[in-house]
């Protein structure tokens, strides 16, 4: 293997591996701050019918 | 309400202010203005007058397209204004202007003394250029209509001109911050380490990073629009548009002012198509469609028409 290639490999899978690793973090965060609550009744309501419909 | 209306206009004006200034400057302090002039001519504005021997000698100047600096334009004529301040040179062929060229002076004559050699960018104003690329990517080259892209969310969400307007206006967001933010990456980060065949992988990242972020903040922000973009807005990840256009600033090398007019433009185009589709669609609704048209057919028919009403268009230049 010619090591310029191993180099490039491993340098691109370092850089989308530190771009996913960032935006994933500022994703999670924004999840976070904008949660919505979700009634957990609505859920168990829809378990116990039909669902015919 | 009205400070904050207030503010916008002043950062607005400011940028206007940055771009105008960024479009005039020339670079070198004894040359005032290099402007082309009709098809073959390009005039030179001096600070003071120029001896006449000088300006006069065709070896003095030499002009080429910023592409190809071994090609050389032929000089057929030089003309000098009575006050000796403007140069006007005349070239053998037609100058393609869309294209900056570089003007090299050697050893400016002014009244005896040399005032150095200076290398000129002419092109045509910088300002014109961003909004011809606004306007090319609005309604001349209309993704929607010209090159048939980003269908399935424009089918699905022009029923009505509430959802299309805001998906419209969504998909306008979307798109700008993704291109933005996909040029950055690949004029600083991908370009430099020599990984550019990696733009596809990282552009479809960042556009469903995007993408997901506006799923998380509308459903906050505002649920009644949420509800109603439905599916559509997680589809709007695999629409095409979105993904051609930072494969298209990667592959033409824009810079961050012209990344940014031809993304708006991209996105106020399908703003325009979709308000167009919608407001024909809702009067579909009561029209006597033959039953074998009724829903999706007609809908292709109309957006057929509008195609060709669009390739009305096509051709046009703006400055």
């Amino acid at each position: 293997m010619d090591p310029a290639l191993v180099k490039l490999a491993l340098g691109g899978l370092t850089v989308l591996g530190v771009i996913g690793l960032f935006f994933g973090i500022g994703l999670a965060l924004a999840a976070h701050k904008f949660a919505v609550e979700i009634n957990p009744k609505i859920e168990e309501v829809k378990e116990t019918l039909a669902g015919a419909q | 309400m009205r400070m904050d209306r207030r503010h916008h206009i002043l950062v607005c004006t400011f940028f206007i202010w940055v771009l105008l200034l960024t479009g005039c400057a020339t670079e070198h302090r004894f040359v005032k203005k290099v402007a082309f002039k009709d098809k073959n001519k390009v005039v030179m504005t001096f600070a003071g007058p120029v001896d006449e021997t000088w300006a006069k000698d065709v070896a003095n100047y030499s002009v080429y397209e910023k592409q190809d600096p071994d090609i050389l334009l032929k000089i057929t004529d030089i003309a000098l204004s009575p006050d000796k301040r403007t140069v006007t040179l005349t070239f053998e062929d037609a100058l393609n202007q869309d294209q900056a060229h570089i003007l090299t002076v050697t050893e400016m004559m002014s009244a005896g003394r040399s005032q150095g050699t200076a290398i000129l960018t002419v092109k045509k104003l910088y300002f014109g250029y961003l909004f011809s690329i606004l306007i090319g990517a609005m309604i001349i080259n209309n993704f929607v209509f010209t090159k048939y892209l980003g269908l399935c969310v424009f089918f699905g969400t022009s029923q009505k001109k509430t959802t299309a307007v805001g998906m419209g206006i969504t998909f306008t967001i979307v798109i700008v911050f993704a291109s933005m933010m996909s040029w950055f990456l690949y004029q600083f980060v991908l370009k430099p380490y020599h990984l550019d065949f990696l733009q596809v992988v990282v552009f479809i990242g960042l556009v469903s990073l995007s993408v997901q972020a506006v799923d998380t903040i509308l459903r906050k922000v505002n649920p009644a629009l949420f509800k109603a973009f439905g599916v559509y807005l997680v589809l709007v990840i695999a629409n095409c548009i979105i993904i051609a256009v930072p494969l298209i600033l990667a592959d033409n090398e824009y810079n961050a002012w012209e990344s940014l007019m031809l993304s708006l433009g991209a996105g106020t185009g399908f703003l325009i198509a979709l308000f167009l589709m919608s407001s024909v669609r809702e009067k579909l609704e009561l029209a006597n469609v033959p039953p074998t048209f009724r829903g999706l057919p007609i809908a292709f028919v109309v957006a057929g028409l509008f195609a060709l009403a669009f390739l009305g268009f096509s051709g046009m230049s703006i400055f």
